[in-house]
């Protein structure tokens, strides 16, 4: 009997891509801008899948990730691994304190209540010349732990890939523990999972603090990557960006945040190619853009609402039953 | 002191674009608790419409009237998308609408390209106590003025202005006297879609309109219809002015780049003040 | 006039209306009791066309209009409003008609529906449902929370419109005594189910009826009250 769960296969797969594409793709700026958004994305997902609370403004966390790498390396010396081992903490922290008042907006409210707060974010660092000011902050220098220092781009993507196998392996424990099962209860109603004993508002500052973390450190690894910090690198579509991809991925699972970084990322890298043809007019690229974004929103919540993971993964236990398998996915 | 004049009228011009903007947000909330976030793309319509139309092809008046009927196709339009489906939960909507803000935006920029556009107004200016006032914000405040009031009328005596507040007011026993919920949620974004297509008419021959303006135009309505518990077009209106207000204030005597900082942050305290009775609000 | 086939009603997987069949005649007046969630208000709105059945069907010739459970005003708006939106099917803008019925309703027109009482509320309900010109009321917990003085208007109301206009009523009550009174027929419910059903007199005195679902109610009439429970007494 087959004890081969597929998802393990299909895991797997993924792991092993992830490793060899390194080392066969040319230029790795596209494969570290979808690893560092898988690993935003996972967090994001998180938010809203589990304590059903949108984020429109995640960016915010990853600008203040950035930020803290920016001022750390260029203004305080402190080593890189240093701060980007801060970076997430940094942020979490951030979002612990704006949560407090924050979180007591929910729906609509906290959608905008988060968008305000990563313009404000955006407003903090082009105004304030500690920041970085409206020029931003360049001269990061590279990664590098004692004397081995980054000097390509393939260790940057390697790192990045660790970092997101360690932000799935954490989400997983968390999701499984009891803690994440009482903050399922907040999805569906926050009355009834208060009634059931679950503390709403600390179970959704932990989850909003946890994913503000995730998004710290995607920005403290893109601050040493890029290496250059500007209020203008985190802009709103951006933010817009990751929600599509958890929501196209689908909220609430593991996965979602990796499949759905992954496939936005490449639809738009495949559309970035074709239309910057030079015989095209250099409009289409941002009208196929933001066609691309709307669309894949509005198809993928009105035809796939549950996102590709649980579609694929309901149709796969469809099928394992058909084939009178007791499917296990 | 003329300053302060000067200031208090484009701070209430700015504002009644708020407002106009924030109403369009509560009207369509009152009935079908989305909030539409592709408001703010639709204004930018609205204005490079208007543009388009008074660039030698309809008279001042009827290019604006045009560009405000083609905004309210565009608000049903996207009311289509995000109540279309039934049983789509309204923060699903959100980001639907969300979704259909960015397939606007593309074709703005197919339409009219990425750079700002901006349509004829009233030429000149008046002294107002003493301040020097472009005609064109005294006629933004007018016609702000004049759709409040058509506004309520409308709610207040027109019977499909009752339909519509019944359905806000009790969707089930809306469906059982015979209303149509779904069509007035339609309805409802049509109307968002005149009010916001006005606000842009309005604005953009003082604040030339691209299609990067949709975050700040929804954003600055959201934060007026905040005001209002996002149910009160009235109390949208004086937020709208408050924070119009506010804004120029900010700009005027202290720096001009904090004038959105201000409203949002505003809007923030408003909210967390307001947190309890506006999630009673949203659950009634 | 209204014909039901073996009608089901599902909630997801609940069956709240498990295969029911009656017919109402023209100008008849049928009550309709049963315990707390037999399935009453699932099948008026069944009736009403408010929830789609998962199979049989409803026939009627004729307009239905309904006065809801707990009497769903739009309590923001006016009386008159409340009203006026009664006859939205039928664009029925006219108010003399019901005022003429229901005169108490033409002082309170400008009220806040919300504002009002019970009994008060309960009236424009009524008067919301007349402004269909229906054929058929349908009325969903006629005296729930009202006072009984109130109640008695009200069933007042409805034999005149009934007697008067020949509208055909049907009652959901959970106060047996009142429905059994006002209605010459009657249907008995209980978990989806119809479990008993004839004219009001012969359902009141069916030994089955009364010990299984109105036990408590017919003990504490013939024994008078010597050991009926609190619950039990008839409102004063
Ligand atoms: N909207 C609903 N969703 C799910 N179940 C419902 C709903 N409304 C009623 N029910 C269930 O259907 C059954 C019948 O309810 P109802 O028709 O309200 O009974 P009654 O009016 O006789 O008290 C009950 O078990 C109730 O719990
Ligand atoms: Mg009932």
């Amino acid at each position: 009997m087959d004890r081969v769960n597929p998802r393990n296969v299909l895991v797997v797969v993924a792991a092993v891509a992830g490793c060899v594409a390194p080392f066969v793709m040319g230029d790795l700026t596209f494969l570290m801008r979808m690893l560092l958004a898988a690993i935003v994305v996972t967090g994001l997902s998180l938010l809203m899948g589990y304590a059903g609370q949108a984020s429109l403004g995640q960016g915010a966390f990853v600008a203040v990730g950035a930020v803290t790498v920016a001022v750390g390396t260029t203004r305080w010396g402190l080593p890189p691994l240093l701060v980007l081992v801060a970076a997430p903490i940094v942020a979490g922290a951030f979002a612990a304190l704006v949560g407090v008042p924050l979180l007591r907006l929910r729906g609509h409210y906290l959608a905008f209540g988060t968008l305000a707060l990563l313009l404000m974010v955006q407003t903090a660092m082009s105004t304030l010349d500690f920041l970085g000011g409206a020029f931003g902050i360049s001269g990061i220098p590279a990664f590098g732990v004692g004397g081995s220092v980054f000097t390509d781009q393939r260790p940057y993507v390697l790192l990045a890939l660790g970092l997101l196998a360690l932000v799935l392996f954490v989400t997983h424990r968390i999701v499984d523990s009891r803690f994440g099962r009482g903050i399922r209860a907040l999805a569906g109603s926050e009355t009834a999972a208060e009634s059931a004993g679950v503390p709403v508002m600390r179970g959704k500052l932990v989850i909003f603090a946890l994913s503000a973390m995730y998004a710290g450190l995607a920005g403290g690894l893109s601050a040493f990557f890029t290496p250059y910090v500007s209020p203008d690198s985190f802009p709103a579509l951006e933010s817009f960006t990751y929600v599509i991809m958890a929501v196209v991925g689908g909220l609430g699972t593991l996965w979602g945040g990796v499949v759905g970084a992954v496939l936005v990322s490449t639809l738009l890298q495949v559309l970035n190619l074709v239309s910057s043809q030079p015989q095209l007019p250099p409009t289409l690229g941002p009208i196929l853009q933001y066609a691309t974004y709307g669309g894949l929103l509005v198809v993928a919540l009105l035809f796939m609402p549950g996102g590709i993971v649980p579609t694929v993964q309901s149709a796969a236990a469809r099928a394992v039953s058909r084939r009178g398998g007791a499917g296990r996915t | 002191m003329t300053e302060l004049v000067a200031y208090l009228i484009s701070g209430i011009a700015l504002g009644s674009s708020f407002a106009l903007i924030g109403s369009g947000l509560v009207v369509v909330h009152r009935v079908t608790r989305v909030v539409n976030f592709a408001q703010g793309s639709v204004a930018i319509v609205g204005g490079m419409t208007s543009a388009t139309l008074l660039n030698g092809l309809l008279p001042h008046g009827l290019g604006e009237i045009a560009a405000v009927v083609l905004c309210g196709v565009l608000g049903v339009l996207v009311g289509l998308l995000a109540i279309g489906r039934r049983g789509t939960p309204p923060l699903i909507s959100l980001i639907v609408t969300l979704g259909a803000s960015m397939l606007v935006s593309a074709a703005i920029i197919w339409l009219w390209g990425q750079d700002p556009v901006t349509p004829p107004g009233l030429e000149g200016s008046v002294t107002v106590l003493g301040a020097e006032v472009e005609r064109q914000r005294l006629l933004v405040v007018a016609a702000t003025g004049v759709a409040f009031a058509a506004l309520t009328l409308f709610f207040s005596r027109s019977y499909l202005g009752k339909g519509l507040t019944a359905s806000a007011s009790n969707p089930f026993a809306a469906r059982m006297v015979g209303i149509d919920v779904r069509k007035m949620g339609l309805l409802a974004f049509g109307l968002a879609g005149i009010l916001g297509g006005l606000a842009g008419v309005l604005i953009a021959p003082s604040n030339p309109l691209s299609f990067y303006s949709d975050l700040p135009l929804v954003l600055s309505g959201f934060a007026a219809a905040v005001f209002g518990g996002l149910t009160s077009p009235l109390r949208t209106l004086f937020g709208g002015l408050g924070l119009g207000v506010a804004g120029q204030l900010t700009a005027g005597y202290l720096n001009g780049s904090y004038q959105t900082e201000m409203a949002l942050l505003l809007m923030l305290v408003i909210m967390i003040i307001r947190s309890r009775a506006l999630v009673q609000e949203e659950v009634k | 006039m209204l014909r039901i086939d073996d009608l089901v009603v599902r909630y997801g997987s609940a069956v709240a209306v498990d295969g029911i069949s009656f017919e109402v005649g023209a100008g008849e007046m049928v009550a309709l009791v049963g315990p707390n969630g037999a399935g009453k208000s699932t099948l008026i709105n069944a009736i009403s066309g408010l929830v789609a059945p998962h199979s049989g069907t409803v026939a009627c010739e004729g307009r239905i209009a309904q006065v809801p459970e707990g009497r769903q005003m739009f309590a923001d708006m006016s009386v008159e409003d409340n009203l006026l939106l009664g006859g939205w099917s039928i664009r029925n803008r006219d108010l003399g008609e019901v005022y003429d019925l229901l005169p108490d309703l033409a002082g309170m027109r400008k009220r806040k529906a919300g504002r009002l009482s019970g009994g008060q509320q309960q009236m424009v309900a009524v008067g919301r449902a007349l402004m269909a010109r229906p054929d058929l009321l349908a009325i969903d917990e006629l005296s729930l929370g009202l006072a009984p003085l109130v109640v008695a208007e009200l069933a007042e109301h409805l034999r005149f419109l009934n007697r008067e206009r020949g509208t055909a009523v049907l009652l959901v009550e959970q106060e047996v005594t009142l429905a059994f009174d006002v209605c010459p027929r009657a249907l008995v419910l209980e978990a989806g189910r119809i479990i008993a059903a004839g004219p009001s007199v012969e359902l009141a005195q069916s030994e089955t009826v009364r010990k299984a679902y109105f036990g408590d109610l017919a003990v504490a009439e013939t024994m008078t009250g010597a050991t009926a429970p609190a619950t039990t007494e008839v409102s004063p």
